[in-house]
């Protein structure tokens, strides 16, 4: 049992919830308590100190069965038990009229036969389940097992197979009742295979050699990563979120004006008769207001939607923010933030921005941006565009450009690509980069931290 | 444990706990009985208003422990949290004892010796006597056993919950005058959140996690009728459900249990027979405390089968976080 809980953990882990060693300890020392004897006890205990997070919940339900359900088979019925000699006859009559395949199909069910082990794995070869290891794919694994074992044409075949039998002289109800029972037994061997396939992909999961560290993932540029590794650091993203949240919060405490505060001070210093013991002093709000464009083209997607959430999961130390989005013209999409993880606002926007072939054009939204939202930027604004500055040959809009610039307190660029590249090809960055105050490059999630952390420091 | 109760089953507890007017799930009350055999602090989470504050209340009377409650907020520090020294009392206490003090430096003949007297009555000032126990020492302290409720946790800084996390593991606190004070007994601790912001892991890690949701038809027509028995069954089934469809809306604040049985007493107050619309449009404002929430509700109470309702199938709905 022990085994099972730490596989347990493992595929836990794999499916991505953060379980400490301290936390499996707590795990089984619970269990030591409650015991294993009542499921529902046992399920409590783990979830309870396994789980530390209300989102991660499903996960725990959706694999706790696989590894601690009876494991007991679904129930096969036989019918061909209660069969009289001649109605025997007649099915196997009507069956040699299929094929080999289908027929040999049809007798497993006749007979009540669940798959063998055997024939498990040869089927998990065939669709390459020991290569799955997220549940995501689960449902597909077992489509593709049921394409495998063609159940489509037995589905027919068993619709034919009431009316063949009907013709051979079978009485009606019996033949429907035998058919059903078929069917029933079909349903039964496909959930048999999701068992199955639920099991081997836990075990794939558990088994699962521990990835490339975080350290390399966030020193790897974006244009490398892969779907599994964006995800993986949209969860760091959230813990390095909180880290730089306590820092910034410090750096904020620290930073007063070392001003006298003479109300505050009287005020304090009332209980000890106006000896002034404790000293207040005048604290500057420094949190700073942002605008930000970020252009969420293919090439750019990643590194804007990190920057996003981000910001996002800073958001108590940033007094406000306004965020657009572009490829060929500007969205407002701080609406779209509002109760939702950065990745599926960002999602939503995209999805929102009508499909097609796309030429990024930064000329083009800015000109947007000065027609709507000009007022949001003030003296106070810091001025954020995170993009790779190629515009396709389109007009840059230097004008418009320039004029935002003057207005906003500070104008910093985050920019993928390395400065060597600028003014390449269709990179109109030379031109950008003489009017922003600060260009920082953004091409792993590193330097993205180290790029926000030095722009709340202004 | 003197005269404390302590459980020998999580059926023990749900009992101790239905008698102090708590109905809990099996749930809750397993979590909290691993919770008090594993000597680990609890953090409820879930949505505003679903009992999370309530149950540390119930578990300090059900177990006979004195309730210790400190309210987390914006800017709350260890001066409020832990101890403070209490100044004007010092200094009371040396305007007071000035004649005390001068003779006892009458006899030194040097101004070193004078110093080493009074360094020597030192103690005298930096005594229990002079510190001020704020909730967290007086739970450390206290010669009962206690239940320490740290509520709305996510509303203190990330630098208190840090400094939290020493006090939760060991239990023990050092006051640099006094030296370390270790807790008498183990205090039971739980730690409520609305889960406004992302808990640090160390927090997490070091606590046993319940997520408390809103409860289900039957388990709130309980509590109604446990703590408004006056409200007749049928009207209670009927508020009940009523609730539970605003629930489903997609409002701005959805109404809590609390706000159930607030409601509740308003129609036995008003001695309402049925929920008939007039009654209910001049109560919904109990329900819901937003004024589009409100028009969204008239609307939908008029005209039932237009929009506004969604089906929410995801029994773990994840709470709204505010960004």
């Amino acid at each position: 049992m022990e085994e099972r809980i730490v596989k347990f953990i493992a595929a836990l882990r794999s499916a991505g919830v953060r379980i400490s060693l301290a936390e499996s300890t707590d795990a089984f020392q619970a269990v030591d308590i409650l015991g294993i004897k009542d499921k529902d006890l046992f399920r409590l205990s783990l979830l309870t100190t396994l789980v530390k997070d209300a989102e991660e919940i499903p996960t725990f339900e959706e694999l706790f069965p696989i590894f601690f359900s009876t494991g007991e088979a679904p129930n096969m019925l036989n019918p061909s038990e209660d069969l009289s000699p001649e109605e025997a006859q007649m099915i196997a009559q009507a069956l040699r009229e299929l094929n080999d395949q289908l027929r040999k199909l049809l007798e497993k069910l006749l007979n009540g036969e669940m798959l063998s082990q055997e024939e498990l794995n040869r089927l998990a070869k065939m669709v390459g389940l020991s290569q799955t290891d997220n549940l995501r794919y689960r449902e597909w694994m077992v489509q593709r097992m049921k394409r495998a074992l063609h159940f489509k044409e037995v589905q027919e075949a068993l619709k034919q197979l009431a009316n063949t039998l009907a013709q051979l002289g079978m009485d009606k109800e019996r033949a429907d009742q035998l058919v059903q029972l078929m069917q029933a037994n079909q349903q039964a061997l496909e959930d048999q295979m999701r068992q199955y396939a639920g099991q081997r992909i836990a075990e794939n999961m558990s088994e699962r050699q521990r990835e490339d560290s975080m350290d390399s993932l966030l020193n790897r540029p974006f244009t490398t990563l892969s779907d599994r590794d964006m995800e993986r650091l949209r969860k760091e993203v959230q813990r390095l979120a909180a880290a730089m949240r306590t820092r910034i919060a410090l750096r904020q405490k620290h930073a007063k004006t070392g001003q006298l505060d003479a109300k505050a001070t009287i005020r304090a210093n009332l209980k000890h008769g106006n000896v002034p013991i404790e000293i207040k002093h005048r604290e500057r709000t420094l949190k700073p207001k942002l605008v930000v464009i970020c252009d969420v083209s293919n090439s750019m997607r990643a590194c804007s939607e990190l920057m996003l959430s981000l910001l996002y999961h800073l958001q108590d130390q940033i007094s406000k923010t306004h965020a657009f989005a572009f490829i060929d013209h500007l969205e407002f999409i701080t609406p779209d933030f509002t109760g939702k993880q950065a990745n599926e606002a960002v999602a939503q926007v995209l999805e929102r921005m009508p499909a097609g072939y796309y030429n990024t054009d930064l000329g083009n939204s800015l000109a947007g941006f000065q027609k709507d939202y000009l007022g949001t930027i003030d003296g106070r604004t810091i001025f954020i565009v995170v993009g790779d500055g190629r515009n396709n040959f389109n007009n840059p809009r230097m004008d418009i450009f320039n004029q935002i610039t003057r207005r906003s307190r500070r104008t910093i660029w985050l920019n993928p690509e390395a400065s060597a590249l600028w003014g390449s090809g269709d990179s109109d960055m030379l031109k950008y980069a003489v009017n922003c105050d600060v260009i920082l490059q953004a091409n792993t999630l590193a330097q993205l931290i180290s790029a926000v952390d030095k722009l709340l420091l202004a | 444990m003197n005269n404390t109760r302590r459980f020998d089953s999580p059926r023990e507890l749900k009992t101790a706990l239905g008698e102090c007017q708590y109905i809990a799930s099996d749930e809750i009350a397993t979590i909290m009985y691993l919770s008090q055999e594993l000597g680990k602090p609890l953090l409820t989470e879930g949505p505003a208003g679903v009992g999370k504050t309530e149950l540390a209340k119930s578990i300090a009377n059900a177990t006979g422990r004195e309730l210790i409650r400190l309210q987390c907020y914006e800017g709350l520090d260890e001066t409020k949290a832990l101890y403070e020294w209490e100044y004007a009392k010092q200094l009371l206490y040396t305007q007071l004892l000035r004649d005390k003090l001068q003779e006892t430096l009458s006899g030194a003949d040097s101004l070193a010796a004078a110093a080493d007297r009074l360094a020597n009555e030192e103690d005298v000032f930096f005594s229990m006597r002079f510190l001020l126990q704020r909730p967290l020492l007086k739970a450390i302290l206290s010669e009962q056993p206690t239940v320490l409720l740290i509520d709305e946790i996510d509303r203190a800084d990330a630098e208190f919950e840090a400094f939290l996390l020493e006090v939760l593991s060991d239990f023990q606190v050092s006051v640099p005058e006094l030296g370390t004070l270790a807790a008498v007994h183990r205090p039971l601790v739980v730690l409520t959140s609305n889960n406004t912001r992302e808990l640090s892991e160390a927090l997490k890690r070091r606590c046993l996690y319940l997520f408390i949701d809103y409860p289900s038809i039957e388990q709130e027509m309980a509590v109604v009728r446990l703590k408004v028995p006056d409200l007749s069954p049928k009207l209670a089934r009927q508020a009940v459900e009523l609730v539970h469809s605003l629930r489903s809306m997609d409002l701005r604040k959805s109404p809590s249990i609390s706000e159930t049985l607030d409601w509740a007493k308003a129609l036995v107050t008003l001695n309402a027979r049925n929920l008939d619309l007039p009654t209910m449009e001049t109560t919904l404002s109990i329900l819901l405390k937003h004024e589009t929430d409100l028009r969204r509700a008239r609307l939908w109470l008029q005209h039932p089968s237009s929009g506004g309702h969604q089906e929410n199938d995801d029994p773990y709905r994840s709470p709204r976080r505010r960004n």
